[in-house]
């Protein structure tokens, strides 16, 4: 009987060993590839069979600084992710709010109509987009791309907006009209604050997607407009794969932020979510 | 008009407020994507006539077959293969053994970091000097030439599950939290063995989660374009082959890649409805 027990026990461990060496397989194959691009960026004279790099050195962060132009790249790259996310929150405020708090007729079908362009691949209307800019004299203006980029930020911000005023205790306003506040007073006195930490999100999401953003910039872009995903390209295209490392880990930075931030707070399925239709 | 205002109040209100939201669809995506309709359908550098040819030179070519063959193929075997990761991924993440916060965020490290870095990080990784050759090489002693993944089908595929499985997972992670235990325990205390209680309860249960998930998946491996046009090499998928009629040519053939992408977005609505049309119809089982 106790040999018995100490059988299934032993089995039981082997179960949980086998569990655990599956998850940390996982975790390897998802983060060794970024480690190996932090090694690669600080490292001189990586060549042949060596599993890490002799020398170290930071040349190739002056490099990416000095020759891809850093600082001017990353300008561009804030100030339209700057500009994308002011329009988008100012598009869906009103938006989401009136989604969320009003009874509209076939309100399904016009979230799944918002919802459309994350639906079609983006190269399709990415064409459209760069042939009216043109026309607009927009291309290779930070307003022309970042208004791109609202293309893909607004629908992201509706849906996640929509999601948080829906969510909003319909009491808390009952008691603010029975104190006798007006309409406006109760939007902007407790409905505003109450959505605050939707906003902050959807803020966050909509400047990681316009950060990111590669096939609308591709399609947008000039010289003077080279963000730092294009830059990036760019470089792998130019084939030095130290810089190329070491713009990377520039880039990384904004998306390892908002890792820390939903690790802190933010639920995992408003990142994908909204497909409660499906 | 006064009472009229006073009578649609309501309505008129919410009208305005879905404006900025409706014009921002209108200006952004139904507009351009018309402008792509339209174009598709103008001979080469004309804007006034009309014509079919863009379409029937672009279905009449013998490599069109080979793209669109080679788009669905990523785009489905990434699927399947996200969800044979996924499942027993978010299985185990359930049980809650130690240190599955960090697994949990492991998951959606693809879909937050950019498509590009994630690309040059595989591309280092699986290179004839990456990690995986050198393990395979000299910690393994299993092949004594490195093994060719990169710019091939193979490494592809493996790019692909890499960067989208996380849609799938996600949502099969949060209807497995939200399914009820008590399912499990009545059939446990039936005598059902626990393979039995995957197979016949959990699985089922769960199975819309997994479809909507992969849908997901599919949509985003479909319209791939960072991720083959750095790491494809040959294997060029619709969108790198539409991008290439305007990067490649000069002047730029914006008709023709006009026509193919309409002819994508096509294939991806038709797929799309087929997949939600056996999605939503209720499982027999």
């Amino acid at each position: 009987m106790r040999t018995l027990r100490q059988y299934l026990r032993a089995l039981l461990n082997a179960k949980k060993l086998l569990a655990y060496t599956f998850l940390l397989c996982f975790f390897l194959w998802v983060t060794t590839p970024f480690l190996m691009i932090l090694l690669k960026s600080f490292g001189r004279n990586w060549f042949g069979k060596l599993w890490l790099p002799p020398e170290f050195t930071l040349d190739w962060y002056k490099w990416a600084i000095t020759v891809t132009n850093i600082p001017e790249v990353l300008r561009n790259t804030l100030v339209i992710a700057g500009i994308a996310v002011t329009i988008s929150t100012l598009i869906a405020i009103p938006t989401g709010w009136a989604l969320g708090r009003r009874q509209i007729p076939g309100k399904e079908v016009i979230m799944s109509t918002i919802l459309l362009p994350r639906m079609i691949p983006p190269i399709a209307y990415a064409l459209g987009v760069a042939q009216i800019f043109y026309r607009l004299h927009l291309i290779d203006t930070h307003l022309g791309v970042a208004i791109a980029h609202v293309a893909i930020c607004a629908p992201y911000a509706i849906l996640v907006l929509s999601s948080t005023f829906e969510g909003l205790d319909e009491r808390v306003l009952e008691a603010a009209s029975v104190c006798g506040a007006n309409n406006l007073r109760t939007f902007f006195h407790i409905t505003l604050p109450l959505v605050m930490p939707g906003i902050l999100s959807s803020i966050i999401f909509t400047f990681t997607t316009s950060y990111n953003e590669f096939t609308l910039t591709l399609m947008t872009y000039g010289p003077k407009t080279i963000t730092l995903p294009v830059r990036t390209y760019l470089a792998v295209g130019e084939g030095y794969w130290e810089v190329t490392s070491a713009l990377s880990m520039i880039l990384i930075i904004p998306s390892l932020f908002v890792l820390f931030m939903i690790q802190r707070q933010v639920q995992p399925e408003k990142l994908v979510g909204g497909f409660k239709g499906v | 008009m006064a009472s009229f205002l006073k009578k649609h109040r309501y309505a008129l209100i919410s009208f305005v407020m879905l404006l900025p939201g409706l014009a921002s669809f209108f200006g952004l995506f139904f507009y351009p994507m018309l402008v792509t309709v339209v174009r598709s359908f103008r001979p080469e550098g004309v804007t006034t006539a009309w014509t079919l040819r863009n379409y029937t030179d672009f279905l009449g070519q013998a490599s069109t077959r080979q793209v669109i063959l080679l788009t669905f193929f990523l785009a489905i075997a990434c699927t399947l293969l996200s969800i044979l990761l996924s499942v027993p991924l978010t299985l185990l993440l359930r049980q809650k053994l130690v240190g599955h916060r960090l697994f949990r965020l492991t998951i959606l490290v693809p879909i937050t970091v950019p498509g590009l870095v994630g690309a040059l990080g595989l591309l280092l990784f699986y290179g004839s000097r990456g990690w995986l050759n050198l393990l395979l090489m000299q910690g393994l002693h299993v092949v004594e030439q490195p093994v060719k993944i990169n710019y091939t089908l193979t490494g592809l595929v493996i790019f692909y599950v890499w960067h989208y499985f996380s849609y799938t997972a996600v949502t099969t992670l949060s209807t497995l939290e939200g399914l009820d235990p008590a399912f499990e325990e009545a059939a446990r205390v039936a005598g059902a063995s626990p393979w039995q209680v995957l197979r016949h309860v959990v699985i089922p249960l769960i199975m819309p989660g997994i479809l909507a998930g992969s849908v997901l998946t599919f949509m985003a491996a479909f319209g791939a374009f960072s991720i083959p046009l750095i790491t494809g090499g040959s294997y060029r998928p619709l969108a790198v082959q539409i991008y290439k009629q305007i990067e490649v040519f000069t002047p730029a053939r914006w008709e023709a890649a006009s026509a193919m992408a309409v002819v994508m977005a096509l294939l991806q609505l038709v797929f799309l409805t087929f997949y939600m049309r056996v999605l939503r119809r209720p499982t027999a089982s």
